[in-house]
């Protein structure tokens, strides 16, 4: 079992006096991109909530002190990304943020949010550049990746990684609403898909995690790290079914040596929902993103609520093997 | 080239669809069996909102199109499930015959809350001979795409040269002129090719040139061969006042092409012998060009987008 050492919670929203509307609660989904004195952490935000509930939800980021990730020296007052136009993808939401560096400039896939009448949302995944990782556009007003065949809805939680030459896309995908306790919910599941350039991608086209907790089972942030000859998968799920009830909501581990066949091994996961009772992360912890510096690796995850409250940092003991 | 029409061949409100549908008979769309033709069709039928959605359906007309041998009695294709893109509704199915099997490329349409819908083109199979189809998956084989960002519709499939080519229309905006109305949307003709039918490669470029203006929104193609030379028919209107000003309504236009991929607009060059009847005389849309034995036909609506029924062409010389 992989052994982590929770530092502490390093950002919460809700405690920034002055801060923008749209950063009004919620950090989540963590991705980093690695600079030479700093640590940059993406993160998405929600304004308050409309009286009938609906919300839009804005990525923006701050910057770790590398030598010491406790400490914040920059939070950005503005959103990375514009909302899309009108009756576009991205129109109501640009949730989860992944970031990756190119030769040339900065690659970002986002999860695109749009409001329907009978589901509450749809979502798909769109692309978008920048030269000074703190202002992205768009590359085009459409998704990169959008409803297909035998992914008819919801892609969504978009992971970018470049291994020998090759882009993946993690991802998760639904494939059925269900109505449970008068809520439309749905199982969410972890796929993949690559490509040369970033643009153009072949799919996977299968769940490539199987279920713990049955077909019910939802996946999400499906974070690969390549370490000591094997690539090893930290993502978070729940149950469909009971989880507004238990809010329970957890990490799992998988890897692989291929990128294709992946081996569930959640017994090695090695951290959990704290136990003490004021942890902003004793009900769920979720949203993994594990990354390494100076040969150690660390982990953001959300705390409760799905990140309401913001995200913290772990680091591991020891080795990824 | 010179056309002659044949009169509204297929009135709703004469028809047996009345009783289980409230109107429209849009989009009529041509499958040649040996010894009928099989028309299909999307009809409405109101939800208890007050809003409409589209379900397919055929009637089977004589050769000579003079007489309805026999017609569609219970669903032809489900609707799609909860939040998938043809949700509410089929509009228009474009039948293909693929080796022995009958294929139909479908549009999909699922409710927005911004603006009024979006869609998808989806696949089905029939097991029955074109009685019913069942889609092969519940996504669609084309969506949307970083430079086609919305209302991906109008599916046509042919097999040329042993290259399937879908012509299609993709959104380029929503807009609207002022505050207070709807906004309305803006689509132009693509195309994309495919070796298997299912897995689609976009051309990613509008292929007919505007007639009216940078907002003209163009609909349904349909494509034939005739000799080495492919023909497009199509309609298009204004963006704005095309529901009641028929100068802005919905019109047939046509282009021509030797390679499929340049097309040359020539709307000129597609006439009607008659002059406009009762039933088409305000809107002419959804045109459908096949062949029977060795003429060529072209299926359309008139008045209404297609409420009252549909007609008949046919062209004089080829």
């Amino acid at each position: 079992m992989f052994k982590w050492k929770k530092i502490r919670h390093i950002f919460n929203p809700t405690t920034i006096e002055n801060r923008p509307i749209w950063m009004n609660e919620f950090a989540q989904a963590p991705n980093t991109l690695i600079f030479e004195n700093f640590v940059r952490v993406y993160f998405s935000c929600r304004p308050r909530r409309l009286k009938n509930g609906q919300f839009t939800t804005h990525s923006t980021f701050l910057d770790l002190d590398i030598k010491d990730l406790t400490k914040i020296i920059y939070i950005s007052n503005k959103p990375v990304l514009k909302l899309g136009k009108k009756g576009c993808f991205d129109e109501f939401g640009t949730y989860p943020f992944s970031p990756i560096k190119t030769n040339d400039r900065f690659l970002a896939f986002y999860a695109g949010w749009t409001r329907c009448v009978s589901v509450p949302f749809d979502i798909a995944i769109g692309i978008c550049e920048s030269k000074d990782a703190k202002v992205y556009k768009k590359l085009g007003d459409g998704p990169v990746l959008s409803a297909s065949l035998n992914e008819p809805f919801t892609i969504s939680s978009p992971k970018i990684r470049k291994f020998n030459d090759m882009y993946y896309l993690f991802y998760v995908s639904g494939s059925k609403w269900n109505l449970i306790n008068n809520r439309k919910e749905m199982a969410l599941k972890i796929r993949a898909a690559k490509s040369v350039d970033g643009f153009n991608w072949t799919r996977f086209d299968k769940n490539i995690i199987e279920d713990k907790l049955g077909l019910t089972e939802s996946q999400a942030s499906p974070d690969v790290i390549f370490k000591n000859g094997k690539y090893h998968m930290f993502f978070d799920y729940w149950s469909s079914e009971s989880f507004r009830k238990t809010k329970y909501r957890t990490l799992g581990y998988a890897y692989s040596k291929d990128l294709i066949n992946w081996t569930r091994e959640d017994s090695k996961v090695g951290i959990t929902v704290s136990q003490e009772k004021n942890a902003f992360d004793n009900e769920m912890i979720a949203y993994p993103h594990v990354f390494e510096i100076d040969k150690k690796i660390y982990m953001l995850y959300l705390g409760n609520e799905v990140g309401r409250y913001g995200f913290g940092l772990a680091k591991l003991e020891g080795e990824l093997t | 080239m010179k056309w002659e029409k044949l009169g509204q061949i297929f009135d709703f409100d004469k028809s047996p669809f009345k009783k289980r549908f409230v109107s429209h008979a849009q989009s009529p769309q041509a499958l040649v069996f040996d010894d009928f033709v099989r028309i299909y069709f999307s009809t409405r039928k109101k939800e208890d909102n007050e809003l409409f959605i589209s379900h397919v359906q055929f009637i089977d007309t004589s050769k000579d199109f003079k007489k309805i041998v026999n017609y569609s009695e219970n669903e032809v294709i489900s609707l799609g499930n909860l939040g998938c893109f043809d949700e509410h509704g089929i509009f228009p199915i474009n039948p293909v015959r693929i080796k022995d099997k009958i294929y139909a490329y479908t549009s999909g349409w699922a409710r927005r809350d911004s603006v009024a819908i979006d869609t998808g083109i989806g696949l089905t199979v029939s097991n029955d001979n074109g009685n019913t189809f069942k889609r092969i998956g519940e996504g669609p084989v084309l969506s949307a795409t970083l430079h086609e960002p919305f209302l991906i519709l109008d599916g046509f499939v042919r097999k040329f040269n042993d290259v399937f080519y879908m012509f299609y229309i993709f959104g380029k905006k929503w807009t609207k002129e002022t505050k207070q109305d709807k906004s309305e949307r803006v689509y132009k003709i693509g195309y994309a090719t495919s070796i298997d039918g299912i897995n689609w490669v976009k051309a990613n470029k509008s292929i007919i040139e505007d007639k009216i203006d940078e907002n003209e929104c163009q609909a349904l193609p349909s494509v034939i061969k005739i000799r080495e030379r492919y023909h497009m028919y199509f309609c298009y209107r204004s963006m704005l006042g095309f529901r009641k000003d028929k100068t802005k309504a919905y019109r047939l236009g046509y282009a021509y092409s030797d390679d499929l991929i340049n097309w040359i607009r020539d709307d000129n060059n597609f006439v009607f012998k008659e002059q406009p009847s009762a039933w088409d005389h305000n809107m002419m849309c959804y045109p459908n060009v096949f062949k029977l034995n060795s003429e060529v036909y072209l299926l359309y609506n008139g008045n209404d987008f297609g409420k009252h029924g549909f007609g008949l062409a046919r062209l004089e010389n080829i």
